[in-house]
C-alpha cells in the first residue's frame, strides 16, 4: 500500500465521521431549539410579569404525548428494518409513523377543543395563547416531519433505501426523535410551570 | 466532503485538458440560478450594492429635511408623489417610513446580507480550499429567499400607506396597531413576511458556512491556520444560527397580535377613540425578544468586517497580524458575551434597575474583547512595511471608526448616562460609526482586496483613493457633530426641531452635516463607476496581486466551477508568515511546505517539515 | 429650460470626467511598470493620513472647546442630573485620552511604517505580557467606570422618597396629560376603559381618592423637593425626556413605569443662568410613536416651594370642572364627592335633572 492509499483511507475515514448533510441536519435542529427557547423564555418573562390566567392543562395532551413516543418507536423500527434491507417492512413501518402522526394531529386537535371548553382561548390571555403558539408551531414542524417521510417513502419504493444507503432514513429518523424530545420538552414545561 | 465535491472531482478528471468542459451550462444556470458559490457571491453583493445605494439615498433625503427645513421640496414630486405637500414639505409620517426603510435596508440587507454573504460565500470555500460550498443548492436557496425579500420589502416602499414607519426595531404597540399609524398597515405586514424570507436565507446560508468550515477544509487547513477572516464568517453564521430563530419567535408573536388579535405584546390600550379589548400583554417582552437579536445583530454585521480587515492589514503591512490567538478569543468572546448584553438597549425602559444593572456590568465587559482587537490592528502597523492600497486606507478608517465608534459604547452602556443620552443623536453617532460606517467601510475593504479574485480584473487606484479620502472624511464630518447635538439632547427621529426651544439651536451644524452627507453619498458613484466600469474594462489582474499567503490567490485569475483545475492545494502553514526573517520573499503562501522553507524555519517548524518529508 | 441648460451641463461634466480618466488610465498604462505592486502614490497617501490626523485633533479641540456658536452642554438642573454630569465628563476624559493616543498611534504608524524600499517589516506575530496588559488595564478601568456608574444608577433608580410630590405624567398621540393628587396627596385609581373624549386620563371616579385630583395645563414641581412621576401611555409607547433634569423614563402602554428626581433651579433662575428671559423646562418626547412625536411639548415650571403650594391650592379639581361625571360616582359617594370637591348644590341638581331626563327618553 502507497502513502496516497494511507491518505485515502483516512480521507475515507474523515468522510464517514461527519457528514455535510447530517451536520447541516443538526444545525437545523439547534436552530429550531433557539426558536422554541426562545418562545418559552418569552413565557417565563411574561408570566413573571402577572396579570396571568391559570387553568388547567388538557389530560389530551398526556394521551398525545404518550401516541407520539410510539411513533418515535415505529420510526426507529422501520429504521432498523432498513439496515436489514428489508424493504416491505420499511414501508409498512413509514406508513405507520404517518398515520400514528396522523392520529396525534387530531389528538392535538382534541386537545385544543378540550381548552376551549375551558374558556382558554387563542385570544386572550397570553397564558393561553401561549400553549396554541408552542402546540401549533410544533405541528407545524411535524408537517416537515411527514414531508420528510413521504420523501422516504417514494425513496424506498425506488429502491433508494437499502442497508448501503443509510442517509435518508437516518436523517429522518433523528429529525423524527428531535421532534419527539421537542414535543415532550414542551409538554413538561407547560405542566411544570402551570 | 458532499456528494457534488466528488461529482465535480469526477469531472473535472474526464475533462482531461480541457477543464473547461463542464462548463456547457446555459446561461440561466450559470448566471442565474447558479449553484456555485462564487456566482452566488457576486449576486449577493450587486443586490446589496443595489440597497446600499437606495438605503444611502433615504439618508440623504432626510438629511435634507433635517439640515434646510424650511426647504421647498417641490422638486421631489415628481419621484414622492403625495408625500411632498403641494406647499413643498416633506409628509412628516413618510420622513419616518424613511428612516425606518434606512435602518431596516442597511443593517438586514446591506450589511447582513451584503457583507456576510459576499464574503462568507466568496472566501469560506476559496481560503480552506474547497470546491464548493458544503451544499450549493441551500446556497442557491440562501441568495432567493434573499432576493424575495428584497422584492417585497422594495414593494412595499410603494403602497398608498407608505411602508413600515415604526422604526427598524418595530416596537410594538406603534408597528401594532394600524390607526396608530398608516406604516403599520399593509406596510408592516409586507415587513414581517419580508423578514420571514431574510431570516429563512440566513439561516440557509450560515448552516452552509458552518458545515462548510467544519467538513471541507483541505487537508492541513487546521482551525489553528485558518485565515482570520473564516474565523470571523464561521463565528458569525453561529452567531446568527442562534439569535435569528429567536427573531422568528419574536415577529410570529407580533404576527398573531396583529392579525389575530392576541395580546402578547398589548395591554390596555385606548386609540382611535376606543378601547381595545388586549389585556396582559406586555410591550418589554417584545423589546427583549427583539434584543436577544438585535444585539448580535450588530456583531453579526461587523465581526466579518473585522476578519476582513485583519486579513488586508496584515498583508498590506507586510507583517503577521499581531496576536492570532488573541484575535481569535476576542472573536470568541464578543460571540459569547454578545448573547447576555441584549438589555442594555433597554435601561430606561421601564425594566426592573436590578436587571439594569446586571446588564451594564456584562456590557462593558465587551468593551475588554474589542479593545484588545483595536490595539493589536495598531501593533500590527508598528514596524511593518505598509503599502497604501484603497482596501488597506479603507481598513485603517474602518480602525478609526471602530475606535471612535466604541469609546462612545463606553456612555452608553453605563445605566446612569444613559438615562441622559438614552435615544439622542449621541446614539446615531455611536452605532453609525462603530457599526454603519466601521462595517461599510469592512465591505469596501473586502471588494477592493478581492475584486482581482472576483472579476479577473483591477480596480482603478486612482478613483479608489479619491473615493476613501471623500468617504472618510465626510463620514467624519457626518457622524462627529451628531455627538455634539446628542449631547444638547436632541431627540433622534424627530422631522424637525422647531418646536422645542431647546433644541432651536445648531441649525448651522445640521445643515452642515447635510451638506457632508450629501458629499459622501455623491462619492458613492465613484466606486459604482470604478466597479461596474472595472469589471469589463480593468486592467487583467496578476494572479497575486498583493502578495498574499492566502489559498484564494493560488486559483487560476478566474477560477471556474470548482474553484482549482488540478488538486486542491494542501497547507502547510499558518496564513500570516510575512516578511519571515530569512525568507528571500516577504512572503511564504500557506502552500509552501516547511522543508522547503529551511533557512526561514524555526526548530520546531524544522521537526514539522522533516514530518512532511515522511508523508510524501 | 433651465432645467435642460443644467441636465446637459452634468452630462458633459461627466463626459469630461470621463475622459481625464481614460487619459490618466492610458497615461499610467504607458508609463507603468506592472511589475511594481507598491502603488506610485504610496508615499502621498501615507502624509494624508497624518494630515489628516493634525487637522481632525485640531479641529476636534476647535469644536469641543468653544468653538461652536451654542454650547452644547445644557445647564443641569436636577440633584441627580449633576451626579451623572459627572459620571459622563469622567468617562470623557477617559475616553477622550485613550481616543486621542490610539488615533495618534494609528495614524502615526501608518506614515511612520510607509512602504520603502530595502526597508522590512519585523516579524513579530505576538507578544503576550502585551496582550495581557492591555486586556488589564481596560478591565481596571472599565471596573472604576461600571462600579461608580452603578452606585449612581442604584441610587437614581431606589423607591422615591417619604414625601415626595406624586404627579402622574400620561402620553398619547400626540401629547401629555398630567394629573396631581389634589388635597388628599392620593392620585385615585385609573382605568382604561373609562377613558372617554372628556376623561382623557380614563380617571376612575369609584375612588374616593380620585375626586380631588386635578389636571393641570402644565406642570409645576417645586424647587429642592424630589418629586416622582408616575408614567404611562394610553396608545403607544412614549418617552418622558428632560434633558435639564438629565430625566428620561418610557412611558408603556399596560406597564406603569416611574421616575424620581429633585429639581435644583426655578425657572426664573434657570432664565438668568442662561440669559434667555423665554426659557422654559420642556418635556420631550423620545421614543418614536407616530406622525406627531416631534411635536411632543409640555412645559414644565418649576417653583419657589411657597408658590408651588399657592399654585397647588389654586387649582380646581377637574371633578368639579366636569361635573358631569359625578354620575359615574357610585352613588352613596356623591355626596361626599360634591362637598370635598366644592360642587354647589344647584349645579349638581342639574346634573341630576339632566340625569333622570336622559332616562326617561
Amino acid at each position: 500500500m502507497n502513502n496516497t492509499a494511507i491518505i485515502f483511507a483516512k480521507r475515507n475515514l474523515k468522510l464517514k465521521s461527519v457528514n455535510a448533510k447530517k451536520f447541516a441536519l443538526w444545525l437545523f435542529i439547534v436552530s429550531i431549539c433557539m426558536l422554541f427557547a426562545g418562545l418559552t423564555s418569552a413565557y417565563i418573562v411574561k408570566k413573571s410579569d402577572g396579570r396571568w390566567l391559570e387553568f388547567e392543562m388538557p389530560d389530551m395532551f398526556l394521551y398525545s404525548t404518550l401516541v407520539l413516543i410510539l411513533s418515535s418507536i415505529t420510526m426507529h423500527w422501520t429504521y432498523s428494518k432498513a439496515k436489514d434491507n428489508s424493504l416491505k417492512a420499511v414501508k409498512i413501518g413509514i406508513t405507520g409513523t404517518a398515520i400514528i402522526a396522523l392520529a396525534f394531529f387530531y389528538m392535538q386537535y382534541l386537545a385544543w377543543i378540550e381548552l376551549v371548553a375551558e374558556d382558554v382561548f387563542f385570544v386572550g390571555n397570553p397564558s393561553g395563547s401561549f400553549v396554541y403558539v408552542f402546540s401549533g408551531l410544533h405541528l407545524a414542524h411535524l408537517i416537515g416531519g411527514l414531508v420528510f417521510l413521504l420523501v422516504i417513502f417514494l425513496d424506498t419504493i425506488n429502491y433508494k433505501v437499502h442497508s448501503k444507503n443509510m442517509l435518508t432514513i437516518e436523517m429522518c429518523t433523528t429529525y423524527w426523535h428531535f421532534l419527539g424530545v421537542l414535543w415532550i420538552y414542551l409538554y413538561l414545561f407547560l405542566v411544570m410551570n402551570n | 466532503m458532499s456528494i457534488t465535491d466528488i461529482q465535480i472531482t469526477e469531472k473535472l478528471t474526464h475533462g482531461d485538458d480541457h477543464h473547461d468542459d463542464h462548463q456547457e451550462q446555459s446561461f440561466i444556470f450559470k448566471y442565474i440560478f447558479s449553484t456555485d458559490h462564487k456566482t452566488i457571491a457576486k449576486q449577493f453583493l450587486i443586490t446589496g450594492i443595489f440597497w446600499a445605494i437606495l438605503g444611502g439615498g433615504l439618508s440623504v433625503l432626510f438629511r435634507l429635511q433635517l439640515g434646510f427645513p424650511d426647504m421647498d421640496m417641490g422638486f421631489l414630486q415628481p419621484f414622492l408623489g403625495d408625500w411632498i405637500s403641494n406647499s413643498g414639505k416633506l409628509d412628516p409620517e413618510f420622513y419616518l417610513a424613511m428612516i425606518t426603510m434606512h435602518g431596516t435596508i442597511m443593517v438586514f440587507f446591506v450589511l447582513t446580507a451584503g457583507l456576510s454573504g459576499t464574503f462568507s460565500n466568496y472566501l469560506i470555500p476559496l481560503q480552506l480550499g474547497a470546491r464548493d460550498m458544503a451544499s450549493g443548492f441551500m446556497n442557491l436557496l440562501s441568495y432567493w429567499f434573499f432576493f424575495l425579500s428584497s422584492i417585497i420589502m422594495f414593494i412595499s416602499m410603494f403602497l398608498s400607506t407608505g411602508p413600515a414607519s415604526g422604526g427598524w426595531t418595530i416596537y410594538p404597540p406603534l408597528s401594532a396597531l394600524p390607526q396608530a399609524m398608516s406604516g403599520s398597515g399593509m406596510g408592516m405586514t409586507l415587513w414581517l413576511v419580508s423578514m420571514v424570507f431574510f431570516i429563512a436565507s440566513t439561516l440557509l446560508g450560515g448552516i452552509n458556512y458552518i458545515t462548510t468550515v467544519i467538513n471541507l477544509r483541505t487537508e492541513g487547513m487546521t482551525f489553528r491556520r485558518m485565515p482570520l477572516t473564516i474565523w470571523a464568517f464561521f463565528i458569525t453564521a453561529v452567531l446568527g444560527l442562534l439569535s435569528f430563530p429567536v427573531l422568528v419567535a419574536c415577529v410570529l408573536l407580533l404576527v398573531f397580535d396583529r392579525s389575530f388579535g392576541t395580546s402578547f405584546y398589548l395591554s390596555e390600550i385606548f386609540i382611535g377613540g376606543e378601547a381595545l379589548p388586549n389585556l396582559g400583554g406586555s410591550p418589554i417582552l417584545f423589546q427583549h425578544l427583539f434584543w436577544f437579536l438585535g444585539h448580535p445583530e450588530v456583531y453579526i454585521v461587523i465581526l466579518p468586517a473585522l476578519g476582513i480587515t485583519s486579513e488586508v492589514i496584515s498583508t498590506n503591512s507586510r507583517k503577521p497580524i499581531f496576536g492570532y490567538t488573541a484575535m481569535i478569543g476576542s472573536i470568541l468572546a464578543i460571540a459569547f458575551l454578545s448573547f447576555i448584553v441584549w438589555a442594555h438597549h433597554m435601561f430606561i425602559t421601564g425594566m426592573n434597575p436590578f436587571l439594569g444593572s446586571i446588564f451594564m456590568f456584562l456590557t462593558l465587559i465587551i468593551a475588554i474583547p474589542s479593545a484588545v482587537k483595536a490595539f493589536n490592528y495598531i501593533t500590527t502597523l508598528w514596524k511593518g512595511n505598509l503599502v497604501f492600497t484603497p482596501a488597506m486606507l479603507f481598513s485603517i478608517g474602518l480602525v478609526s471608526f471602530f475606535i471612535s465608534g466604541g469609546l462612545t459604547g463606553l456612555f452608553l452602556g453605563n445605566a446612569a448616562i444613559d438615562i441622559n443620552l438614552h435615544d439622542t443623536y449621541f446614539v446615531v453617532a455611536h452605532f453609525h460609526l462603530v457599526m454603519g460606517s466601521a462595517a461599510f467601510f469592512g465591505l469596501l475593504a473586502g471588494v477592493y482586496h478581492w475584486f482581482p479574485k472576483m472579476f479577473g480584473r483591477m480596480m482603478d487606484e486612482k478613483l479608489g483613493y479619491i473615493h476613501f479620502w471623500l468617504t472618510f472624511v465626510g463620514v467624519y464630518l457626518v457622524f462627529f457633530p451628531l455627538h455634539y447635538i446628542g449631547i444638547a439632547g436632541f431627540p433622534r427621529r424627530y422631522y424637525s426641531f422647531t418646536n422645542f426651544d431647546a433644541f432651536s439651536s445648531f441649525v448651522d451644524l445640521n445643515s452642515f452635516v447635510t451638506v457632508a452627507a450629501f458629499i459622501t453619498f455623491g462619492a458613492q458613484f465613484i466606486f459604482l463607476f470604478n466597479f461596474f466600469y472595472n469589471i469589463f474594462k480593468g486592467k487583467k489582474a496578476p494572479i497575486n496581486p498583493w502578495n498574499s499567503n492566502t489559498l484564494e490567490w493560488t486559483t487560476p485569475r478566474v477560477p471556474e466551477h470548482g474553484n482549482w483545475p488540478g488538486e486542491i492545494p494542501k497547507v502547510y502553514r499558518w496564513p500570516y508568515d510575512y516578511s519571515k526573517p530569512g525568507a528571500k520573499d516577504d512572503f511564504i503562501p500557506q502552500t509552501i511546505p516547511y522543508h522547503k522553507t529551511e533557512e526561514s524555519n524555526t526548530d520546531f517548524e524544522n521537526e514539522e517539515g522533516k514530518k512532511e518529508r515522511f508523508d510524501n | 429650460m433651465l432645467n435642460v441648460i443644467i441636465i446637459i451641463a452634468a452630462i458633459l461634466i461627466l463626459v469630461i470626467l470621463f475622459a481625464i480618466f481614460r487619459v490618466s488610465s492610458l497615461v499610467d498604462v504607458i508609463k507603468g511598470d506592472s511589475s511594481n505592486k507598491i502603488p506610485s502614490s504610496n508615499g502621498l497617501q501615507a502624509n494624508l493620513l497624518l494630515l489628516f490626523l493634525i487637522i481632525g485633533l485640531i479641529g476636534g479641540f476647535y469644536y469641543s472647546f468653544g468653538g461652536l456658536e451654542e454650547d452644547f452642554v445644557l445647564p443641569v438642573a436636577s440633584k441627580h442630573g449633576v451626579i451623572t454630569d459627572n459620571l459622563f465628563w469622567w468617562t470623557m476624559a477617559i475616553t477622550g485620552i485613550v481616543f486621542i493616543v490610539t488615533q495618534i498611534f494609528l495614524f502615526g504608524f501608518s506614515w511612520k511604517y510607509q512602504h520603502r524600499e530595502n526597508q522590512v517589516a519585523y516579524f513579530y506575530p505576538h507578544n503576550n505580557k502585551l496582550e495581557m496588559v492591555w486586556t488589564i488595564i481596560p478591565a481596571i478601568v472599565l471596573a472604576a467606570l461600571v462600579f461608580t456608574g452603578w452606585k449612581a444608577w442604584i441610587d437614581i433608580t431606589r423607591e422615591s422618597p417619604e414625601g415626595s410630590e406624586v404627579i402622574e405624567i400620561m402620553g398619547y398621540q400626540y401629547a401629555w396629560s398630567v394629573r396631581y393628587p389634589g388635597a388628599d396627596n392620593v392620585l385615585g385609581n385609573y382605568d382604561y376603559l373609562k377613558i372617554d373624549a372628556t376623561n382623557q386620563m380614563g380617571i376612575d371616579f369609584s375612588d374616593r381618592a380620585s375626586f380631588d385630583d386635578f389636571i393641570p395645563r402644565e406642570i409645576h414641581v417645586p424647587k429642592g423637593k424630589p418629586v416622582r412621576f408616575n408614567i404611562r401611555a394610553r396608545d403607544v409607547i412614549h418617552s418622558v425626556y428632560q434633558p435639564h433634569f438629565r430625566l428620561q423614563m418610557n412611558a408603556v402602554p399596560g406597564m406603569p413605569t416611574q421616575f424620581w428626581f429633585e429639581p435644583t433651579k426655578t425657572t426664573e433662575e434657570m432664565r438668568v443662568e442662561t440669559g434667555n428671559p423665554d426659557f422654559q423646562y420642556e418635556l420631550v418626547c423620545n421614543k418614536i410613536c407616530g406622525q406627531g412625536h416631534f411635536a411632543m411639548r409640555y412645559i414644565i415650571v418649576v417653583d419657589e416651594l411657597e408658590d408651588y403650594n399657592e399654585w397647588f391650592k389654586s387649582q380646581e379639581p377637574w371633578l368639579k370642572q366636569n361635573a358631569d361625571y359625578l354620575t359615574e360616582v357610585p352613588e352613596k359617594l356623591r355626596e361626599v364627592a360634591s362637598i370635598t370637591v366644592g360642587i354647589e348644590n344647584e349645579v349638581w341638581s342639574n346634573v341630576q335633572k339632566g340625569l333622570t331626563n336622559s332616562s326617561s327618553k
